[in-house]
């Protein structure tokens, strides 16, 4: 095996997250943002037939925008008020593949 | 009366306590497990708590797990040879 020597193997704790996100994982972001519309389409469905309602699901609603709806800003970029221009890529918010993070201050 | 057909996709490793507390509520014990429950408000609630990691879908009826692990499993590939008496005999029973 070739060793290629690089900052992250050549010293001890060193992983970078690189600043911007990549082509194939802004992709599978849309996907998981359109998986968890699906959940609560199929949820909201449910309730509706059996005459129901629950109060998270209409909130929501009320307050989330849909996958498609949603600007690609708040798809890929998170509000941070230590950056620049108040803007981060979503892969540096902990845990952003199991989390929903849609909406963003107004103005930023 | 509908179920929902609830499966666990993703793992709650490293979230909340309370995301593996409600997981557990709704009997999800580890990734890929399915339950089902009755379309009420509360477990409607217990979804979108964690939306995020699981696969819902509204059925008419709820599976055993037999009936879910069978949903699963591949076809074998063969099959047993029977005397024509057997065949004859369930073929007429059925």
């Amino acid at each position: 095996m070739m060793f290629k020597p690089s900052s992250p193997l050549f010293s001890g704790l060193l992983w970078k997250i690189p600043w911007r996100i990549s082509a194939p994982q802004k992709a599978r972001q849309r996907k998981r943002l359109r998986a968890v519309d699906r959940v609560v389409d199929t949820v909201s469905a449910a309730l509706a037939r059996n005459g129901q309602m629950a109060k998270p699901v209409t909130r929501w609603f009320n307050e989330m925008p849909r996958e498609e709806e949603m600007l690609p800003k708040d798809k890929y970029t998170i509000f941070d008020k230590k950056e620049k221009k108040y803007r981060k890529g979503i892969h540096k918010l902990p845990k952003w593949t199991r989390v929903s993070q849609r909406v963003n201050p107004p103005g930023f | 009366m509908s179920y929902f057909r609830i499966t666990l996709v993703r793992s709650a490793i490293g979230l909340p306590r309370r995301t593996t507390d409600v997981l557990k509520a709704l009997g999800l014990k580890k990734r890929m497990a399915t339950v089902f429950h009755a379309v009420s408000p509360s477990v409607a609630g217990q979804i979108m708590k964690v939306k995020e990691l699981v696969e819902v879908q509204e059925v008419d009826k709820r599976l055993t797990k037999q009936e879910v692990h069978l949903e699963r499993k591949p076809d074998p590939g063969y099959y047993i040879e029977k005397t024509s008496g057997v065949e004859y005999h369930e073929n007429r029973r059925a």
